[in-house]
């Protein structure tokens, strides 16, 4: 079943395109995994689908609904979630408090705060907790966001955009600049979630985590398409090997 | 004894200045713009109380909560129609700072045309023989400015610190973007950021209404004050705000024990320069 789909989707920076009539597909319960060069578009695609960036031309359909134009906040709370690819905590917040913002929506809405209803529920605290577990992080949930590590930051990213409700999940080079070993954890994470059903777009550099991840691989180029398919598709792929060793 | 009367009025000075100071502050945390019709805000307060209080002829502490309310909803309103639809055509900074400065002088104008050039007085309060205290002559309705400038700090304190509205203020204050991607409007925290900043406004504009006399420009000069003691405190730090404006109101009153009283305001933007010079990111702030 498709989720979400990507038509003639066109963005210009000055004489650049950073994306050209780019499409493509994305099937639920799946990983695709965008890859490319730099300078490829494929941060440009994220930020087109989360709404930081309007696109020139072209529509993104989730659930047969075109949500080109809406707000950020709009996209998210339609059940987008994304990791960035710089790290992007609420730095003066504690790492407790980061998670509790992503969590619903409706708690900014005047008349549930005139009336408290408000509490961190019970259920709310549970999950974090259970996530903080996850990343083996519960001694850290007092303490400010901004003095935690790259690698913790980068976990802590991570959690908050699973809890964050969404159907599609967006991760903007989750493992680039961390250590072997996070590496590995995070992976394992991913691999979690997929067998739980997610649906998951993934932007990464790094060849054999995508390739082991994703079962739908785009390759882009210039803000092009040039190539989608299965990884042993991809792997085999004379256009993917000039665009990446420049033959 | 003279210690103990400039060190009052110091007080008295900043807790007024803060009044002004910790809503400008807050709006430029969350909005990123400097805000300077924040300044008619606090007329619009002390105006507001004066309509229903000495004109309508309402009960007083009615005319009060009125006052605040309305004042906060001017503010509201002034975000909604004005910055709101700048923002959405992608406006820069300095083009809100521009339109909350005609948006100044448009409401000291409208205030004028209202109200009238001659000076108003509320009268709520008799004019009454201050207190001695330690040797230092100081009026109840003094005493009241202090104790809800500092109410309205603490209680700001801890709105900030644990509410779920204060969180995602200082969610988007920190990081727009990611804020409305965790699902945060950020439009919405604007509106409530100046709901806020202007409902504390307006108490600045009852509790300076009722001590001093009413005229259309009061709040420029206040405002300006505010601005000096929020980058004094530094910038975009609600609470520094708050410290840069008792510091400000110490140095001015303290000042004038050597100088001629005609020199308090260039008092203040010499300890204005001083932090620019020396601390530019004032007392609170964080170095970018």
């Amino acid at each position: 079943m498709i989720n979400l789909e990507i038509k003639k989707l066109n963005k210009h920076f000055g004489g650049v395109k950073a994306v050209d009539d780019c499409s493509f597909e994305i099937e639920k319960g799946s990983i695709t995994a965008l890859i490319g060069p730099n300078g490829a578009g494929k941060s440009t695609v994220f930020n087109l689908i989360s709404g930081i960036i309007e696109a020139d031309s072209g529509n993104i359909v989730f659930s047969d609904r075109d949500i080109v134009g809406l707000s950020p906040d709009k996209i998210s709370n339609l059940g987008f979630s994304r990791i960035f690819q710089a790290s992007s905590l609420f730095d003066n917040l504690t790492v407790e408090n980061n998670l509790f913002l992503a969590f619903d929506n409706e708690d900014t809405k005047f008349w549930k705060n005139l009336l408290g209803f408000n509490k961190a529920t019970k259920i709310k605290k549970e999950k974090v907790k259970e996530m903080l577990d996850l990343v083996d992080m519960e001694k850290f949930r007092k303490n400010p966001a901004g003095d935690l590590s790259f690698g913790q930051k980068r976990l802590i990213e991570l959690i908050r955009a699973i809890i964050n409700p969404h159907s599609i999940l967006m991760l903007d080079e989750p493992v680039a600049g961390v250590s072997p070993r996070l590496r590995e954890k995070i992976s394992k994470i991913l691999l979690k979630l997929k067998e739980e059903g997610e649906t998951i777009l993934l932007i990464e550099h790094d060849m054999d985590f995508t390739l082991n991840m994703a079962d739908k691989v785009i390759v882009m180029e210039k803000g092009i398409v040039i190539a989608e398919g299965s990884p042993e598709h991809i792997k085999n792929n004379r256009k993917v090997l000039e665009a990446y060793l420049g033959e | 004894m003279i210690f103990a009367q400039l060190f009052a009025n110091g007080l008295i000075a900043g807790a007024i200045y803060s009044l002004v100071a910790l809503g400008f502050s807050l709006i430029y945390s969350t909005c990123n713009f400097i805000d300077f019709a924040h300044g008619v805000t606090v007329a619009v307060g002390a105006y507001l109380l004066y309509f229903f209080f000495s004109l309508l002829g309402l009960n007083f502490w009615l005319s009060v909560i009125l006052t605040i309310i309305f004042t906060g909803l001017f503010g509201l309103l002034l975000n909604i129609v004005v910055f709101k639809e700048l923002r959405r055509r992608k406006a820069s900074n300095l083009i809100l700072l521009t339109a909350s400065f005609a948006l100044l002088i448009i409401f000291e104008s409208l205030i004028l045309i209202l109200f009238g050039a001659d000076v108003k007085t509320i009268g709520y309060i008799q004019v009454s023989r201050g207190l001695d205290i330690l040797g230092a002559i100081i009026t109840p309705l003094q005493i009241i400015i202090i104790i809800v400038s500092f109410l309205l700090l603490v209680i700001f304190f801890f709105f900030m610190k644990k509410s779920k509205i204060g969180k995602a203020m200082r969610a988007v204050s920190d990081n727009k973007d990611v804020a409305e991607i965790v699902g945060i409007s950020a439009e919405r925290i604007y509106n409530w950021s100046f709901f806020i900043g202007s409902a504390v406004a307006g108490i600045g504009g009852i509790l300076v209404g009722l001590d001093q006399n009413l005229v259309p420009t009061m709040g420029t000069g206040l405002m300006i004050k505010g601005f000096a003691a929020a980058i004094i405190g530094g910038i975009g730090s609600p609470i520094g705000a708050v410290l840069g404006s008792y510091l400000l109101g110490f140095g001015e009153n303290f000042g004038i024990w050597y100088l001629p009283s005609g020199y308090k305001d260039a008092i203040a933007f010499v300890i204005l320069f001083i932090f620019l010079l020396l601390r530019p990111q004032g007392i609170l702030g964080k170095k970018k």
